[in-house]
Parts: C-alpha cells; structure tokens; sequence
C-alpha cells in the first residue's frame, strides 16, 4: 500500500514538472533546460520563507508566485529576442540560465543541504488500509490531483486557455484575430516556471535542499515528456503515473537498481514507440 | 576567397605562436593552460563537426569525452598496452559510444536528440560511478593515469607532453579541416540545412549523421584521454553533464559552424575561468551571463565578428 501511496506522490509531482515543460514547449516552442532549476530555485525561495515566517503554507503559495516573476522577466529579457531564430538558440538560452540561476543560489544559500521541515498539519503518519502512510504523501496526491485539475480546466475550459491553444497552434493568425501573442508566451512562460517552482516546493520538505536536486529531477521529467509525447498533457499524465510507479516498485523491491528504471522505460519506449507511448499523430519538433 | 585565406593565416599564426609558448613562457601554470587550451580545442572542433556542421545539438558529448579517458587508463595501466596504441583504442571507444548511443538518439529529431543524448550520457555516468565501480574507482576516480612512453622523452615534463599535444592537435586539426572540405562535409551542410531536401536529393540523412557522431565521439575519446593523461587523473566528473555544457559553451562563444571559432571559443573560456577565477568563485556564474549575452546578440561567436567585417556584409543567424 505504501508503494501504491509513494508511487502516485511522485508521479504528482513529476507531473508538475512535466505539464509546465510540455506547456512552455507547446506554446513557445522552447524546451526549457532551466526548468530543473526553477525547480530548484523554488524549493530555496520556500526554505527562505519558511525560515522567515515558519509557515510552509505562505512558501506554498509565495514561492511560486516569486519565481513565476521571475521566469516572465527572462522570457522578455532574453527569449524575446530570439524566437525568430533556430530552435537550439533558444535551448542554449535556457541552458545559460541553469548556470546563472545555480551561481545566484550559491552566492545567497551558500553550498550546504538545506531542510524545510514537514507541515505540522501532515507531520503524523495514518493508517490506511493496514499499514502506515506518511500522510504527506497523502497531501500531495490531493494537492497534485488539484492543482491538475485546474491547469486542465484553466487550458481547457477558459477563456484564457482558448487564447492560449489559439496562440500556439498558430501565432500569426491568433496576433491578427487581436490576441496580444507575444504577452500570452510570457504569461505562459511564467506559468510554466510557477509550475515548476510549485514542484521544488511540494518536493522541498522531502528531500534535501541542494543545488542538484534540480538536474536528478530534470532527467525524469525529460524522460516523462519524452514517453508521454512533448506538448501532450494527456500524456504526460499517464506518462508520470507510468514513471512514478515504476519507480515506487523499485524502491520496494529493487532499490539497487532504480536510478536505472528511468532508462529502461525511456529505451524501451524509443525503441518500440518513438513519438512516445501516448502519441495520436506524428510529433512535430 | 579572402575569409578562407584570412583563416589560413589565423590559423598558421595560432599554431606558430602555439610552438613558440614553451618557449617564451616558462611558468608552469601557462603551460599548463596552454596544454588545456589544445585538448579541449581538440575536443571542440570535434564537437562542431556535428553541432556546427551537422546542426545536432549533443548534450551527451562528455560521455564520450570520459569514456576514452577510462579507455587509456584502463588498457595501459590493467592490459599494458602502449600509449600511443592505447590513445588511437580511447578515440575507438568514443566513436563506438557515440554509435551506441546514435542508435537510440537518432530514433529523434530536432531538440529530441539533445534531450536523449543528455538523459543517455547521465545513464554512463550513473552506470560508471556506481555500477562500474570496480573497474572506474566509483566517485573517487582512478589516480595515477599515465603519460606516453616514445623514443625515450620524458613525457612527465610538461613542456614535453605539451610537444606531444601539439603534434596530435595538428593532425587532428588537419584531419578535421579536410573533412569540413570534403563532399562528406558539404553533404552533412545540405543535412543541417534542410534534412528532407538532402534525402531527397538522395543522401542517407541518418547514414551521414550517425557516420559524424562517430568521427566527433573519435575526437572526444581521443581528448578526453590526453586530459586524463595530462591530470594523472580521471573521474566521473569528466562524464559530468556539465563537461558537455562546457564544450557547448566554448563552441558557441567561440562561433559555432567554423573550424577556427571553436579553438578560438575555447581559448577565451579558459583564459576567463583562470582570470575571474582569481577574483571570484562565481566566475561560472559570470561565464553564464556571457554565454546568454553571446547567443542573443553574438549568435556566431566571435569568429562570426571577424567573418562579419571580412565579408563586408552584417552577417545573420543561419
């Protein structure tokens, strides 16, 4: 039962990552590199918080906020410029903000493992079907689950989703209907990097603090929208529960070789479906 | 022809000046640079043979980098065999990686392959500091890789080896520029610039693409090993992801898609590491402000600065 609980926590919060990834990249066409960092930059901002008020709750709902501003200021100050350029401009882009955002880390927090402790509200473990759950496991599949919930119905069912879908499946028709394309791919940006943060904050009281954090989780969630399909948040949903699963099952019962789990799902997809598991047409990239 | 010909002076300038460094310099810690200076530009032109040429985005290039330093470590010190035999085995081993890892790679396109060739060089990575252990030292990497034995010099002195560099940099320079020239070169052109037109003029795009993954994986292993040998030293940090961030890094400050932009890129990013290195230990922090200055406004590097003002014209992006 544990496993089951452990396993849906972290295909929560690897989808997270995943949905701002595969959002970023669906309207932008950008694969964010820095996303692991933002993800890392989140769980710092929320430890900063929590140390200044002591409340995870107000790191929960600032952190993100902070560097959602922040992820909208590189988007105008550096993505901006480049759109119209190749696509591997805008991944280098991305790829000089990891160096940026870690040297900015080190020089605030300094190099040693930082600790954000549980909320006491989830500190206690329940019993659920016989055995002990952590029950903070338990908060983030009900935060996880909502939070997806309102990304698919702001995507979806919003007017501000309409706008959204409409920028990204064409750009120059949506800026002639009206619709202000370059503030939407800000504003999505920002989303994007919100998501992220929001994932290094729900992940912050689990793990350590600490400057690589960002890149173990950046492979999985890689890997989660490189099975699911990039730009598909269907697939990046099952795509998470797929890799959150596998990789519970294999703390249970083979915790030798879970770093390796990753990349068997990853080979085993490319070699069999390479537009990824949960494709309806070709992939475009 | 006047950029060609400016090129070949360059390019003869550098390497004079490149002879002549042990010469004027005596410092230890110059040479040392220096000797940085030609393998990671051995490793860089060999990087822009597929980034530059072949417009495919590698973030798994310090997997082959590493894998032919544990190469040559592993076949002089544990099989015995000869340096030099064991240099040409390391530049093998990258190339033999690199096809490994273009058999799963190359199943994508586009900004794909960078994702999958960064997650696969983690998978080396991973596999050498734990499960390889016995055989790569695990973490703290295998002290003591040694440096060639030929006609009796003694390639212990730096300013030795720093001659036994120069040699293997100017074949591999040579080898690479005659490349870039051939109809092999040009065709991997016609690849970056439009894929589906090159297969239909009859090319196997992936044939082409896979053929120079492995001549890059060649000169990645072949340098990774001359920096192991040069250290006495190698570790999983050579098959670090931000081994391949750094030869990016230099590829493009240098000017990616030139033969004398990634040597030139490399020069600048070590000569910076050691000078701000000096006033700060956030220098990589500095260098990432530059790189993100450098694609915006500097897209091709700063040998793009002199092709610009040699050609008369502002040159743009590809």
């Amino acid at each position: 039962m544990s496993t089951i609980v452990i396993g849906l926590s972290l295909s929560f919060l690897l989808f997270l990552l995943a949905a701002g990834l595969t959002l970023i990249f669906g309207m932008l066409g950008v694969i964010n590199f820095a996303h692991g960092a933002l993800y890392m930059l989140g769980a710092y901002v929320c430890f900063q918080i929590v140390n200044w008020t002591g409340s995870f709750w107000i790191g929960l709902l600032v952190a993100p906020l902070v560097v959602a501003a922040l992820g909208g200021a590189m988007e105008i100050a550096a993505l901006k410029p480049v759109y119209e350029r190749d696509h591997i401009y805008q991944l280098l882009l991305t790829f000089g903000f990891i160096l940026v955002i870690e040297e900015a880390v080190k020089i605030v927090w300094g190099l040693d493992y930082k600790q954000v402790p549980t909320p006491d509200l989830f500190s206690q473990p329940v019993a659920l079907f016989g055995s002990q759950i952590p029950s903070y496991r338990l908060f983030i599949i009900g935060f996880g689950a909502t939070v997806s919930l309102a990304l698919f119905l702001l995507l979806e069912r919003s007017r501000l989703g309409m706008v959204i879908r409409a920028a990204s499946s064409d750009a120059d028709m949506a800026q002639s209907l009206g619709i202000d394309v370059a503030k939407v791919r800000t504003a999505v940006f920002a989303l994007g990097a919100g998501l992220a943060a929001l994932g290094g904050v729900v992940a912050a009281p689990l793990v350590p603090i600490e400057l690589g954090m960002g890149f173990s989780v950046i492979i999985d969630c890689f890997v989660v929208v490189i099975i699911g399909g990039l730009g598909n948040i269907r697939g990046a949903i099952l795509a998470a529960l797929l890799l959150g699963m596998a990789r519970a099952a294999g703390f249970t019962y083979a915790p030798e070789w879970v770093e390796l789990i990753t990349f068997v799902l990853l080979i085993a997809t490319l070699m069999t479906r390479p537009a990824g598991l949960f494709s309806r047409k070709g992939r475009a990239a | 022809m006047t950029t060609s010909h400016l090129g070949r002076l360059a390019m003869a300038a550098i390497i004079a000046a490149m002879i002549l460094v042990p010469v004027i310099q005596t410092s230890e810690e110059s040479l040392n640079l220096v000797s940085l200076i030609l393998i990671w530009a051995l490793f860089a032109i060999g990087f822009d043979l597929i980034f530059g040429m072949a417009g495919m985005l590698s973030f798994g290039h310090a997997a082959l980098f590493g894998s032919g330093g544990y190469a040559l470590t592993l076949l002089v010190t544990k099989a015995g065999v000869g340096f030099v035999p064991a240099l040409g085995a390391a530049g093998m081993v990258g190339a033999v990686m690199a096809f490994g890892l273009s058999i799963f790679a190359l199943r994508v396109s586009g900004l794909f392959f960078s994702l999958l060739t960064l997650a696969l060089a983690q998978l080396v990575y991973i596999l050498a500091s734990t499960k390889l252990r016995s055989h790569t030292g695990g973490l703290d990497g295998i002290p003591g890789v040694p440096r060639p034995e030929l006609f009796g010099i003694d390639f212990y002195d730096n300013r030795n080896y720093y001659y036994f560099l120069i040699v293997v940099f100017i074949v591999g320079i040579a080898v690479m520029a005659l490349l870039r020239a051939s109809p092999f070169g040009k065709a991997l052109q016609a690849v970056q610039a439009n894929d589906v037109r090159a297969a239909q003029i009859g090319y196997n795009v992936q044939r082409l693409r896979q053929c120079a993954f492995m001549i890059s994986g060649f000169y990645a292993g072949v340098s990774g090993a001359l920096l192991a040998s040069l250290m006495f030293y190698i570790s999983p940090q050579m098959l670090h992801w931000t081994t391949s961030g750094d030869v990016l890094i230099m590829t493009v400050l240098g000017g990616k898609g030139t033969l004398l932009g990634p040597i030139l890129g490399v020069a600048v990013f070590e000569v910076l590491k050691e000078k701000l290195s000096q006033y700060t230990q956030h220098w990589y922090g500095i260098l990432g402000l530059i790189f993100i200055l450098c694609t915006i406004f500097l897209p091709n590097g700063i040998a793009g600065l002199f092709a610009r003002k040699a050609a008369g014209r502002p040159g743009d992006a590809p």
